[in-house]
């Protein structure tokens, strides 16, 4: 240990620290939670500080370092309580804060370019910015919110900040090259652009920009997140995983690891219950196969678990995982699903207990079918086709890369329940999965949401909450496991890659008649998610478009790889990189315009959706009447082709001197057009609820058991309720996942938030307004309680009289026939409407080196009616980033022995500020009867269509139609060779 | 497998080049200027980390035809740098993101010498030197030989760098996206003699001075194989030769 002395936010401070220690650990110990873990390596930003005025990475700064030099955090911005600084204010003005995890470092990196440059350029703040990733928005907002707090502190007025409303365009004005619409051209790109529905009803908060509830913890850096949090006696965590892809464990010796000075526990196969689960936070009962223990005698990737230590300091953790010897018996390994399938692979599910694999002994955890016809009838109708078309393509292992990573944080309450504070999308399915698996009964265990720094599916999976909770029991001691960059490539879960070959039968008049979608997937280790997410893969695949005759084969294979789960889009970006590329490459064989292909047959409002009854955790049923077929009863696909080929000048693609520039003579560029849809929660299964409780100001409580992974979705449910309740969104507080506090909800995933919890919200705000109604209309004489409105935080008679709603409160819960105001509801559905979205991609292609330039994103996206539209078009931003990433870099490499080659965030990429492309937000309306509010789901769409849009583009730019995604400078380049060939 | 960050055992912060010499004269002493790449040292050995913030090899500074910049100076500063060649300046902007930029310095980027690295190709064309300060021996080598040099991580201590600031130089590179790193970059330039130099990175193990790309025979990796990264040296070097000619 050393001792330092260090300036922190102007006041001198002595500390002990270890000589490696980062300057990012010891400003955490001090309470300074805003300097947040995202990668050791500092390429997140997350725990970006300013050192002497300068933005620092605090995570490769050792806190020794530091020592002589000015730090500041971002608490050092003290207006006041609950008063905002100008630059905070601009980022929650403009909606710039999804998760937050950053977000003091965002505020401190404006405040450093400020000081430095009160009126930067574009490009300049964008370059501030690159030290600081942003998985969840498209940095839009937050180069806005930069713009806006520039032009405050210059004692300017900014422009408002409302989004502009457009005055639709038809598919035949745009065909033409419709001009760019008039006040949307000079809005700024952060804010979406509405094409209103006219059938509307008209609301005052719900499809209001309101800032987020938790604006204010998140733009001052307060203790929010699950590992902010210290605790007497904490010990910390460290998993010991396996640099094998295929092995089996024939002995571990602790005995030199426990003999280290501070370690309490360490765990393995031999001193741990041996119970089979399946990790995905999924309904009861949990899908097969039950393939997992929390230690097996086996490791099957490069990454699984072997062991874990709790010690006292996270060195000694690491220290004691060296010291566990571990005898690996190394086996033969499979690292793909073609080599899995194969006769005489090795088998990686070869132990007798696992339950529910579909055949272990050919490395298949699953085999699913679901078709609309007879295999007779199908052949029949291709039989009939004008023209038969078959291609098959190729789509990567794509990882999350939540900035903030799997933390848990367990311990023991003062009845010895076991609390798990965990950064997860399932609270609820977390606490009925991990108690069995820590023997204890559900009621013995609590699970609590704290604020999320996103997941996007990563955390809709049990990834490390039985390890902890097992070492909080060994220990009896508050344990905390944070998981490292690296493990969060390779021990988490990723986008299942898959090989997908589409067989399509259509007419010289572009009428699809048959298809037949054949899927190999690979879900690596385990098979968790690996039959929804494929269902999913062949549902999205086969209902975009009406085809009277089709199928879906799917096998789902074990390697030796990393685990495939759950991740944004759940299936449907594979499915629509392969089913959009092949529809552009059908239209361009049959000489059609590929949206006019599209047009004649996607599907519209009234239409069935006859394969999704078929897949899926209800499918499997044969015979299903006409009348039970789910129906389009909301489809806003004409106008969301036709606003975003306004927006991107579609017509360009005619135009040759754009296309091949003159002055560039490498240069090609392109537009491509994909289409997508998704579901909103998943029909009969889904189920949420929350209650509402009114307080002596009239304000609420709302307990919602939704989890608000940074989407927003605490604010959504608390504008539904104010909407009804009449008051503001900022009268309802929130306070949502804690399986002992909240009412029950499924969980944040299926796009189901908003649909399902949302119309939860609903019911509860109506419970209460029933109650509120009826005491308004005895204390103002009515005889009514319908005649009773809500409005301006008060309830009004007819004739014009109110009474503020603090005066009811008080009434009820004080002065006459007592009763607490509250509502508690719940909701599911038979129904989930699809949002449907058309995706434009620009590109410039260097024809020499197959360098892709994404030089423009625009999707319009039809999810019902917005409740929000800033924070629904933070969704779209940020999913559209992250498909681009997939379109263009983001796939896990790995060696002839399965360890991974780019588990790194650098090598891996993720876009920046400083290179991502403008994006363009164009929210359609339509009025979804069965939502809330006419809403339904915006959450995973914007990450379905940008690769196949890319790839439509780069086809369109260069005349080559590659098969496979990332679209890599190299295979790019390859695909021009041989097409010049 | 045990991940982890580097495992450093002393932390030392000299005042004066001799003492940071003294204390460097260990096998396992490692110097650093901003220390953004000591987290990715294998845990597996105790480091003693030298500092060199206080030894006083800051500052950028122009005389006549060539440009002096300390070990110390950051790349931010580079970046910033009024009077530098713009080539040398984006190129070590584009180094790395703003965030450890700031305290990323020139002399830990010329040690750690990296295969993909931008601005030393950039500075390899603009006929940089390398001065490297060891006990009572202060030498000053081309970039090019100290890049070669298999034993340069314990020649002794970068001190600074310079380089030319005149000349025409060109710089085209290709990568996944703008803001990534190049697989392959090219940089060319002629000075006002007349004279061409041609540098290239991701073809080597360092960045290299070149003749011809038809001399580099590069190994592949999992963004671009050797044959696509022997192509990109041979688009992007004609392409920044026929701009500078």
């Amino acid at each position: 240990m050393m001792q330092i002395r260090l300036n922190v936010n102007g006041s001198p401070i002595a500390v002990s620290c270890e000589p490696g220690e980062s300057l990012r650990s010891v400003l955490r110990r001090q309470g300074l939670f805003s300097v947040r873990y995202g990668s050791d390596t500092g390429e997140t930003g997350a725990a970006a500080v300013l050192v002497d005025g300068r933005l620092v990475s605090a995570d490769t700064l050792l806190a020794a370092q530091a020592e002589g030099h000015r730090v500041l955090t971002v608490e050092s911005l003290d207006p006041g309580t609950a008063k905002l600084d100008p630059v905070q204010a601009a980022f929650v003005e403009t909606g710039a804060l999804q998760g937050g995890y950053s977000a003091g470092a965002m505020v401190l990196a404006t405040k450093a370019l400020l000081d430095a440059n009160p009126n930067p350029s574009e490009e300049e703040i964008r370059d501030a910015l690159s030290g600081v990733l942003d998985r969840e928005t498209g940095y839009a907002k937050a180069v806005e919110a930069v713009r806006r707090a520039a032009v405050a502190l210059r004692g300017e007025k900014p422009e408002p900040f409302e989004p502009p409303v457009l005055s639709p365009v038809t598919l035949a004005e745009a065909r033409r090259g419709a001009p760019p619409a008039g006040p949307s051209a000079h809005a700024p790109l952060a804010l979406p652009r509405i094409v209103p529905a006219g059938e509307a009803p008209r609301t005052t908060v719900v499809g209001a920009p309101e800032p987020k509830l938790e604006s204010l913890r998140l733009v001052k850096g307060n203790a929010a997140f699950a590992d902010d949090v210290e605790m007497r006696g904490m010990l910390t965590a460290a998993l010991l995983s396996s640099p094998h892809a295929h092995a089996r464990i024939v002995a571990i010796d602790d005995t030199r690891a426990l003999a280290l000075r501070g370690v309490h526990a360490v765990l393995h196969h031999f001193n741990t219950p041996h119970i089979r689960y399946a990790s995905g936070g999924q309904s009861w009962p949990n899908p097969y196969p039950w393939d997992q223990v929390s230690f097996d005698d086996k490791v099957r990737f490069v990454g699984d678990r072997v062991a874990a230590v709790a010690a006292e300091t996270a060195e000694i953790a690491e220290e004691a995982c060296r010291l566990i010897d571990v005898t690996y018996e190394v086996l033969p390994a499979v690292l793909s699903a073609e080599e899995a399938t194969r006769p005489g692979a090795p088998v990686i599910h070869d132990e007798p207990d696992s339950v529910g694999i579909y055949d272990a002994s050919r490395n298949l955890s699953h085999h699913i079918e679901g078709q609309t016809v007879s295999n007779e009838e199908l052949e029949a109708a291709f039989a009939s086709a004008d023209h038969v078309f078959t291609e098959t393509f190729h789509v990567p292992k794509q990882q999350h890369v939540p900035i903030e990573p799997h933390v848990v944080v367990g311990f023991l309450d003062p009845d010895e329940r076991l609390v798990l504070r965990s950064s997860t999308q399932v609270p609820f399915h977390l606490r009925r999965m991990v108690a069995p698996l820590v023997e204890r009964e559900v009621k013995q265990v609590r699970i609590e949401k704290p604020r999320m720094g996103g997941g996007f599916g990563s955390k809709q999976e049990m990834v490390t909450d039985d390890v902890v909770g097992l070492l909080v029991l060994a220990t009896r001691r508050p344990v905390r496991l944070v998981l490292d960059r690296a493990a969060e490539f390779t021990s988490t879960r990723t986008r299942h890659s898959q090989t997908l070959t589409f067989r399509t039968g259509v007419n010289d008049d572009g009428r699809l008649v048959a298809q037949d979608l054949t899927v190999l997937a690979d879900t690596g280790a385990y098979g968790t998610h690996g039959f929804t997410v494929q269902s999913l893969t062949g549902a999205r695949g086969l209902s975009s478009y009406n085809c009277p005759a089709k199928r879906y084969r799917c096998d789902v294979a074990y390697t030796n790889r990393p685990v495939a789960g759950a991740f944004r889009g759940y299936g449907a970006p594979q499915a629509f990189f392969a089913l959009e590329s092949h529809l552009d490459d059908i239209a361009s064989a049959i000489g059609m315009d590929p949206i006019e292909l599209r047009r004649r047959n996607w599907v519209r409002t009234g239409d069935k959706l006859d394969i999704v009854p078929r897949l899926g955790e209800r499918g499997g049923v044969e015979e299903i009447a006409e009348e039970d077929l789910p129906v389009v009863t909301s489809c806003g696909t004409e106008q969301c082709v036709a606003e975003g080929m306004r927006a991107v000048e579609w017509k360009r693609r005619e135009d040759p001197h754009w296309k091949r520039p003159p002055d560039r003579p490498n240069i090609r560029r392109g537009i491509g057009v994909a289409l997508a849809m998704q579901g909103s929660g998943i029909p009969f299964v889904d189920m949420a609820a929350c209650s509402m409780k009114m307080n002596d100001d009239g304000s609420f409580n709302m307990l919602a058991g939704a989890a608000d992974l940074g989407t927003g979705a605490d604010t959504v449910l608390a504008q539904i309720a104010a909407e009804v309740l009449g008051v503001r969104p900022d009268d309802i507080l929130v306070l949502s996942g804690d399986t002992d506090v909240t009412p029950f909800d499924k969980g944040a995933y299926a796009s189901s938030t908003t649909y399902i919890s949302g119309m939860a919200a609903k019911k509860a705000a109506e419970a209460a307004a029933v109650r509120i109604r009826a005491r308004a209309a005895r204390l103002l004489q009515l005889g009514d309680a319908d005649d009773v409105t809500l409005h301006d935080r008060r309830a009004w008679a007819p004739d014009g009289r109110s009474l503020g709603l603090e005066e009811i409160a008080l009434n009820s819960l004080h002065t006459e026939d007592q009763e607490q105001i509250m509502g508690v509801a719940s909701h599911w559905s038979p129904d989930s409407p699809a949002p449907y979205g058309a995706q434009f991609a620009e590109v410039e292609v260097d024809v020499g080196t197959g360098e892709v330039t994404v030089t423009r994103l625009v999707m319009a996206v039809d999810c019902g009616m917005p409740i929000n539209p800033i924070t629904a078009s933070s969704q779209v931003e940020g999913g559209m980033l992250q498909s681009l990433g997939y379109a263009v870099s983001e796939e896990l490499v790995f060696d002839e022995d399965g360890r991974p080659l780019n588990a790194e965030i650098g090598p891996y990429w993720i876009f920046r500020a400083d290179d991502t492309p403008p994006m363009e937000v164009i929210l359609v309306e339509t009025m979804e009867e069965s939502g809330p509010f006419g809403a339904k789901s915006i959450g995973e769409i914007p990450i379905d269509v940008v690769a196949p849009a890319v790839r439509n583009a780069v086809k369109d730019a260069t005349g080559a139609a590659i098969d496979t995604i990332p679209l890599t400078p190299e295979r790019v380049w390859r695909a021009l060779d041989s097409l010049n060939c | 497998m045990v991940r982890g960050m580097a495992r450093i055992a002393t932390y030392a912060r000299p005042s004066t080049l001799d003492e940071a010499l003294t204390l460097f004269d260990s096998e396992r002493s490692v110097v650093i200027g901003g220390g953004t790449t000591l987290a990715r040292r294998p845990a597996s050995s105790e480091l003693a980390v030298v500092d060199l913030q206080q030894v006083g090899l800051g500052g950028i500074s122009i005389d006549g035809d060539r440009a002096r910049a300390g070990a110390m100076a950051t790349l931010d500063e580079l970046a910033r740098a009024e009077g530098l060649p713009e080539a040398v300046r984006e190129a070590a902007r584009r180094e790395l993101p703003s965030t450890l930029r700031a305290v990323a310095t020139l002399g830990g980027l010329v040690a750690a010498a990296s295969a993909d690295s931008e601005l030393l190709t950039v500075l390899l064309v603009h006929e940089a030197l390398v001065s490297v300060a060891a006990h009572r021996v202060g030498t000053e080598e081309p970039l090019e030989a100290y890049l070669a040099s298999s034993s340069r991580a314990r020649m002794g201590i970068v001190t600074a760098v310079t380089f030319r600031i005149s000349g025409h130089t060109a710089v085209a590179r290709t990568a996944r996206s703008r803001a990534d790193r190049p697989i392959v970059a090219a940089a060319a330039r002629v000075g006002p003699d007349g004279h061409r130099r041609l540098a290239l990175c991701g073809v080597a193990p360092t960045p290299v001075l070149v003749d011809s790309a038809a001399e580099v025979e590069p190994q592949g990796d999992f963004r671009g194989s050797s044959e696509y990264r022997a192509a990109l040296a041979r688009i992007l070097s004609s392409r920044v030769i026929e701009e500078v000619s």
